[in-house]
């Protein structure tokens, strides 16, 4: 006579379909990371201009060029981390450890800012609503990436998946204010990264919601 | 010992690569392996308590609808335990919602004599809560192991019912710490 767990066995593997794992989660992870940034280059000049003499700037200030590579590839290493995190045992603590790192390097850097800024602070390429857009560039790559995790993925932790989500998401318009608006310690806090935090907070709510509503679904 | 759990580890990964290609025969060797090893897995960490049976069948049924998200170019053993982990915590948290539903539909007598609390219990062997403080390891025994309600945990314990609620829920957290702990 079969136990249960032998009949359970053989219920789960009889007519087995493939499930194939598709490509790798790091590739899924810097493809979203890739389009994320062209959302959100492409709205940013729609919305409109970089600040005048940008390049120049990062050509001529070495404290700034590392600032923005710090934030680029702290977006990059957010950004796998989230999706990693929605995949069972694949998020080290290594990698999350040098996320952490970045962070820190990277919001470091607007503290010793106000001691010795990279830039001299100017209202050069003041945007009037940078706080609205850096809300409304992180919503759609993150509620995207949200869904893809939802329906494909295993997010066994949903509110840190959410956050790190919502956090790799707002870091990127966040960063490209940089470029775009004006340049000045506490506006760069207050307007362009706090907004980016904040936004955090909507896929954190979203993902475990959308979960329990796919969970409830009846399988096709 | 590590050689075992080597050869384990190649022999699952590769087990799971021919199951998402849709193997019947290899995927359920690999079932019948992983739920030897999660049972000696809950074993080793709770005892042997009653719903170990059921927590470990719990978890299979999470690595099948799982078994998509994992590629067979990383480790197996922390996929499989991560899901175990969060199962059993999972499991352990909808344990006791689940016995009050059940008790308050089913006839008093049979209820009693289908889950009397602490038969079959021993937690000789459990590792995971003799690192536990004294006051959770008695809340996760008395409650998730052993299957007393809480208001007959916090009686035996002399504390009130909210007392007991906080020392399961910090029980389970520190559990769920000590679990993830192993495999990071």
């Amino acid at each position: 006579m079969m136990s249960s767990r032998d009949e359970l066995i053989a219920r789960l593997s009889d007519n087995l379909q493939p499930a194939l794992p598709g490509m790798s989660i790091t590739l899924k992870s810097i493809i979203w990371w890739l389009l994320s940034w062209v959302y959100v280059v492409t709205m940013t000049l729609v919305m409109g201009p970089l600040r005048p003499g940008v390049l120049i700037q990062l050509a001529t200030s070495p404290q700034f060029l590392i600032e923005s590579l710090i934030g680029l590839l702290l977006s990059l290493s957010l950004t796998v981390a989230a999706w990693q995190t929605a995949t069972p045992g694949a998020l080290s603590r290594r990698w999350a450890y040098l996320s952490l790192t970045l962070a820190v390097l990277w919001l470091s850097n607007y503290l010793v800012g106000f001691i010795q800024p990279a830039l001299e602070p100017s209202m050069s390429g003041k945007r009037e609503h940078c706080y609205f857009e850096t809300l409304l560039y992180t919503l759609p790559p993150s509620l995207v990436a949200c869904t893809i995790v939802a329906r494909k993925l295993l997010p066994l932790k949903s509110l840190r998946t959410g956050l790190l989500i919502g956090l790799a998401a707002g870091t990127m318009p966040a960063l490209f204010m940089q470029f775009a608006c004006m340049y000045e310690i506490r506006h760069i806090l207050e307007r362009h990264l706090l907004p980016g935090v904040l936004t955090a907070l909507i896929p954190m709510l979203v993902l475990p919601l959308l979960l329990i509503f796919l969970k409830r679904k009846p399988n096709p | 010992m590590e050689t075992t759990d080597k050869t384990d580890e190649r022999r699952w990964s590769e087990l799971m690569a021919s199951a998402q290609s849709g193997n019947q025969q290899d995927y359920r060797q690999l079932l019948q392996e992983l739920g030897n090893a999660i049972a000696a897995y809950l074993r080793a960490r709770f005892g042997n308590f009653n719903a170990l049976e059921d927590c470990v069948q719990e978890s299979l049924i999470a690595i099948h609808d799982a078994r998509h998200t994992y590629e067979p170019a990383r480790l197996f053993r922390p996929w499989l335990f991560a899901i175990v982990r969060h199962k059993t915590i999972d499991f352990f948290r909808r344990k006791q919602a689940y016995d009050t539903m059940l008790n308050q539909h089913r006839h008093p007598a049979a209820s009693h004599n289908n889950t009397q609390p602490g038969a079959d219990t021993d937690i000789s062997s459990a590792q995971l809560l003799a690192l536990l403080p004294v006051q959770h390891r008695e809340a996760l025994l008395l409650t998730k192991l052993q299957g007393f309600s809480i208001s007959e945990a916090a009686s035996q314990l002399n504390i009130s019912e909210s007392a007991m609620k906080v020392r399961i829920h910090r029980a389970l957290q520190k559990a769920r710490k000590l679990l993830e702990a192993e495999f990071l």
